[in-house]
């Protein structure tokens, strides 16, 4: 994850709050993919939450300890097995998803730890990076995907379409969606799958008697 | 631990605390040990570095290891070749800033270098404890701390600090004394031992009660095991070191000058020279029947309830903390020091695990390191 600064910086501040919305004051959150700490930051002062960030660097953790927030470094999906079931109010993912190595096993394991998830992504499908593939054939190169993928870490791009697909499969309630247009700021209402820049999901795990989390 | 030689002593930014001295505490009131043994006397010695505030509240405790002393920071005299154990870390302007805190570190009871342990007089017979010295834990060495504080006018603790075995002593006070701990910082630690580490721990504790000069633990003052415990301490101080950090300093070197009075199995490879000059120095300054209570104390230490969880111990932990492993620690691997934090997080407890990728092994948090300077700096800092 990129250090948030300058434009970008301003972006999140729209997720950070569409995400802090769906969380009661005290709840207990644990943030996957934490980075420096922000977010967490943001909902213990916004809605006093107890919150865990989680990082395999470093560097990201110290960021968490000059912060006063309670980090944990190491792997993702290691953390969720030391936790029993609903453990914490939410588990966040917070443009995390998209580097996961087993991403089903991961997301399904934090339903299982969080009563529930919220999942944060950058929409693959936007119609700029359609635009852009079809009249060059070139990876989109800009502010979201600053990187060369040469000097790039492995990313799992995805689409809104391709998220929903993987809830209705795995049964997942989805309690609320919000969609941001191309600046991240604005709603998108229509199409997400093409004109969402940016997606937020608020997720549940599955009814009994609709199959459950497979 | 406690071998400055392997340490990068690097000066560092901040200010020196300079000349100290020691002092000791004299308990005159009856200790009793967790075994319900008692002793009636009790001398504990310690250092101080910084000054008390009025409101008491700014005082950091540092628990040393198993080798280790009172003295982690300054000189006694202005021509001593080395200063304290820790001084890169305590000083003014550095992590633990004693223009800030009011700095403690004592001896551990049970120890040998000032507080009561088995090497001391038993005012009831006139005679050196010897064995007859109550079976130590680490709740011992905590409670007697404990009243060290009492005696300094130190109700809380804005934090404790240790590493290793003052780890584990730090675990303890946060159990023991949760309302007197503000924030803990436990360094390549555990809450128990792993069968390896009691495995070392034994096999150095048969080098000494083999030596025939041990004497069932009955030998006079300035006598003892001196070949059991230089042998004790050379197997340690392997399990201190990682191979990497060892390869990088030793490798294949050989000594140059020849072979001496051993013949072909006289120090030959550069690290049997080190090893074997370690081995000597402990001799010289620890006490064998305290290396085998302190060792004991620690393979008996064990937080994990029945269920192999460290959830019920912490349940009473009010402090909040960081952890910090080291990946090359072989004696106590990140693991453990990882399990303490899962079991805090599991409580709803504020707690941080951080992990540092550094070659010195076990002895890395002793290590003048970039990364660990500004993580504990950060922690005690906010």
């Amino acid at each position: 994850m990129k250090q948030q600064s300058g434009m970008v910086g301003k972006r999140r501040q729209v997720d950070f709050q569409i995400i802090a919305d769906w969380v009661a004051p005290g709840d207990r959150i644990l943030d996957l993919g934490c980075g420096r700490g922000v977010l967490i930051e943001y909902l213990m002062q916004k809605k006093g939450a107890y919150g865990v960030g989680v990082d395999v660097d470093f560097d990201k953790i110290l960021s968490c300890v000059k912060r006063s927030v309670p980090a944990y470094q190491g792997d993702a999906q290691k953390v969720l097995n030391c936790f029993d079931e609903g453990s914490f109010d939410r588990v966040i993912f917070s443009r995390t998803v998209e580097q996961l190595s087993h991403p089903d096993a991961i997301m399904s394991d934090a339903l299982r730890v969080g009563k529930r998830v919220t999942v944060g992504f950058v929409n693959h499908g936007f119609w700029l990076n359609r635009l852009n593939f079809l009249k060059t054939g070139n990876r989109i190169h800009n502010e979201v995907y600053p990187n060369e993928w040469y000097e790039s870490a492995p990313s799992n791009a995805f689409s809104v379409d391709e998220f929903e697909k993987w809830c209705a499969r795995r049964s997942i309630q989805i309690h609320h969606r919000v969609y941001l247009g191309g600046d991240w700021r604005k709603r998108c209402r229509n199409l997400p799958n093409l004109f969402a820049g940016y997606a937020i999901y608020d997720l549940g795990r599955g009814v009994q008697g609709e199959g459950g989390v497979a | 631990m406690n071998d400055s030689e392997l340490i990068d002593s690097n000066p560092t930014e901040g200010g020196e605390v300079g000349l100290i001295e020691f002092q000791d505490f004299v308990s005159d009131a009856v200790f009793t040990f967790e075994s319900g043994d008692t002793i009636p006397r009790m001398t504990i010695r310690y250092e101080t570095y910084g000054h008390l505030n009025k409101a008491a509240d700014n005082t950091i405790l540092i628990c040393h290891a198993l080798s280790g002393d009172h003295h982690c920071a300054g000189v006694y005299r202005i021509t001593d070749r080395k200063p304290g154990w820790w001084n890169h870390m305590v000083g003014p302007g550095k992590p633990i800033d004693t223009s800030r805190y009011f700095v403690i570190c004592s001896n551990c009871l049970g120890g040998c270098q000032g507080s009561t342990g088995p090497g001391s007089i038993n005012p009831e017979t006139g005679k050196r404890y010897n064995l007859d010295f109550p079976e130590l834990t680490v709740a011992d060495m905590v409670n007697a701390q404990a009243r060290l504080l009492d005696h300094l006018g130190v109700g809380r603790l804005h934090a404790i600090i240790g590493g290793s075995m003052g780890g584990m002593q730090a675990l303890q006070w946060i159990i023991s004394y949760p309302e007197r701990v503000g924030r803990y910082l436990a360094l390549a630690t555990g809450a128990r031992h792993t069968a390896q580490a009691i495995a070392f721990n034994d096999t150095g504790r048969q080098a000494i009660i083999t030596d025939p000069e041990w004497k069932n633990g009955a030998y006079e003052s300035g006598e003892g095991p001196a070949h059991g415990l230089a042998v004790a301490r050379m197997m340690a101080h392997i399990t201190y070191l990682s191979d990497k950090g060892m390869e990088n300093k030793f490798g294949r070197s050989r000594r140059s000058r020849p072979l001496q009075e051993g013949g072909r199995f006289d120090v030959e490879f550069e690290v049997e020279s080190y090893l074997r000059y370690q081995g000597q120095s402990f001799v010289n300054r620890f006490d064998p029947n305290t290396y085998l209570y302190f060792t004991k104390a620690l393979d008996h230490f064990d937080l994990y309830g029945p269920d192999n969880r460290l959830d019920d111990a912490f349940s009473v932990v009010q402090a909040e903390g960081l952890v910090v492993g080291f990946t090359s620690d072989w004696l106590y691997p990140p693991q453990g020091n990882r399990e303490i934090v899962e079991a805090m997080l599991r409580l709803g407890k504020r707690a941080t695990y951080a992990e540092l990728s550094m070659d010195f092994g076990h002895d890395s948090f002793l290590v003048h390191a970039p990364e660990l300077y500004e993580l504990i700096t950060r922690f005690l800092d906010r």
